[in-house]
């Protein structure tokens, strides 16, 4: 009886943390170069009632012993790094990644952090920042005076100046590859780092054979969240949560029962 | 006790058994790759009254085994090239900790060394005992036999395994089975077919979920009803009965 409440209680946990996951993809629908989050769940330990092979009697035995599970617990929510559909903006430094390769950005405190998030603009000193200002890793510089930038595929920036025909080269961005991806550490801002589970990046250049793919000029990669799925995720979830409460409710009415029994 | 009270508070007793593996289900509804509990009645009965003139008086109901029901449970699409899922019968095969373990679970990843792993890092079993060790970071593609191949290049087959008596299964939590006896090995899957960029739903839950708390719940409320009869019957057996010539 009370195992039937906590194994209750665990799945509404459950049902919450699989809300709170299914909100933040929610609030990030459209924030550029988010990937959505899917929660799973597991169930627990099973106890044994009653072992395998037990007497049941003088003449039987139990052919297969009695467990009860304990509930469930939740065992993950793993980011999906499906690609995003683009949007066209025409800003020259807005840039995606077709294939499943990072930006590098050097962060404020000096670490590496890698972003799907490609929506870069110039600092005071012409570098290329991300909107909170850390830089792009390898650095790249496009003096004050450029009057139009071209990014290639394989990453090469260059841009042109006044009263010059040939295009001056800015440098290459990088584009970091983990074998994992799902095992990166969300720093917000749409920032990873990696860890031990993700393995650590193999840095090259786009359009390299390592498939980290080639950069796409003046186009924004939008959230992954499917806002449809996530209200079906929502449903589903509101239903679970509902069920289990139900279940507290029956174990309470029937240990009602029970206790009425002396009357 | 008289064999009413007793038989109706051991018929208690197992509902409480059956709403605990009510609430497991519930409590599942969102686990990929679970299988829901169901429960067998039958009737203990007691040694010294076996074969007696009255063999209802000494036979009890008691939840003598759960099965687990091995329905399919719906795919749900997720794009995922690490996540597999199965139809028909049969599971997949992992390493774990202490021999083989077999779950429906499909939501593998890769290691940093690239290896073919479960959750909760054990390594998927391929044929021949092989696990499998990818070359590039290039996306994974298994064909519905389950032969993975990357960048064209054939990597092997996940080992898919069915069980004679799905009954000699234990589950193990984290949505693992374990083989009951070595006796019961498996061999291999002849009807499972394996989709990429799926998961099995749990098949517990919903109607038939609610229908069975119902059920459970009026079930209990009849026998608590049972014993309150019960108790008046002895207490008029005892209060009016023996209230003779009085």
């Amino acid at each position: 009886m009370i195992r039937a409440l906590y194994s209750a209680a665990s799945g509404m946990n459950a049902q919450e943390m699989n809300i709170d996951n299914i909100a933040n993809n929610l609030a990030n629908a459209n924030t550029a170069g988010y990937k959505m989050r899917r929660a799973q769940f597991q169930d627990l330990m099973y106890q044994n009632m009653l072992q395998p092979g037990a007497s049941a009697g003088q003449q039987t035995t139990v052919p297969a012993g009695l467990q009860l599970g304990l509930g469930t617990r939740a065992a993950s929510n793993e980011v999906i790094f499906t690609q995003g559909n683009f949007t066209q903006t025409d800003n020259p430094l807005d840039l995606v990644i077709q294939g499943n390769g990072f930006f590098q950005i050097r962060r404020a405190d000096g670490t590496l952090a890698y972003t799907r998030a490609g929506n870069f603009q110039l600092d005071r000193n012409g570098n290329m920042v991300t909107a909170n200002g850390d830089t792009l890793e390898p650095q790249i510089t496009i003096p004050s005076t450029a009057q139009s930038i071209t990014i290639a595929l394989d990453g090469t920036v260059s841009y042109t100046l006044p009263n010059q025909v040939s295009a001056q080269k800015a440098g290459q961005i990088q584009l970091a590859l983990f074998q994992n991806p799902a095992g990166l550490n969300s720093l917000g801002n749409t920032l990873y780092q990696p860890t031990d589970a993700s393995g650590d990046p193999q840095v090259g250049n786009p359009g390299g054979p390592e498939g980290n793919g080639t950069l796409m000029q003046g186009y924004t990669e939008q959230s992954n969240v499917s806002v449809v799925e996530e209200f079906v995720n929502l449903i589903q979830s509101q239903r679970a949560y509902e069920a289990n409460s139900r279940v507290v409710k029956a174990a309470d009415e029937m240990y009602q029962q029970v206790n009425q029994l002396s009357q | 006790m008289d064999p009413l009270t007793s038989i109706a508070a051991s018929g208690l007793q197992a509902h409480m058994d059956s709403l605990d593996i009510a609430a497991n289900n519930a409590a599942n509804t969102s686990t990929t790759g679970f299988k829901g509990d169901r429960e067998f009645y039958s009737t203990y009965v007691a040694p010294e009254l076996a074969g007696s003139a009255d063999p209802i008086a000494g036979e009890s109901p008691v939840v003598e085994q759960p099965w687990v029901d091995f329905s399919q449970g719906l795919l749900q699409p997720t794009g995922v090239s690490t996540d597999v899922a199965l139809t028909g019968t049969g599971f997949f095969a992992v390493n774990g900790p202490s021999g083989p373990l077999y779950t429906r679970n499909g939501n593998f990843q890769i290691s940093p060394a690239g290896v073919l792993i479960t959750s909760d890092g054990y390594p998927v079993r391929l044929t021949n005992n092989q696990t499998l060790q990818t070359q590039s970071n290039s996306p994974l593609v298994i064909d519905p036999q389950g032969e993975i191949t990357q960048d064209g290049a054939d990597l092997g087959q996940l080992e898919l395994v069915d069980f004679q008596n799905p009954k000699e299964l234990n589950k193990m939590g984290l949505t693992y089975f374990s083989a009951g006896s070595p006796q019961a090995g498996p061999g291999p899957a002849t009807s499972a077919t394996v989709y990429q960029g799926k998961l099995e739903a749990s098949n517990a839950g919903g109607a038939k979920g609610a229908v069975r708390l119902v059920t459970l719940m009026r079930q209990f409320d009849t026998l608590q009803r049972a014993i309150k009869i019960g108790n008046d019957m002895n207490r008029q057996a005892v209060e009016v009965v023996a209230r003779v010539g009085s």
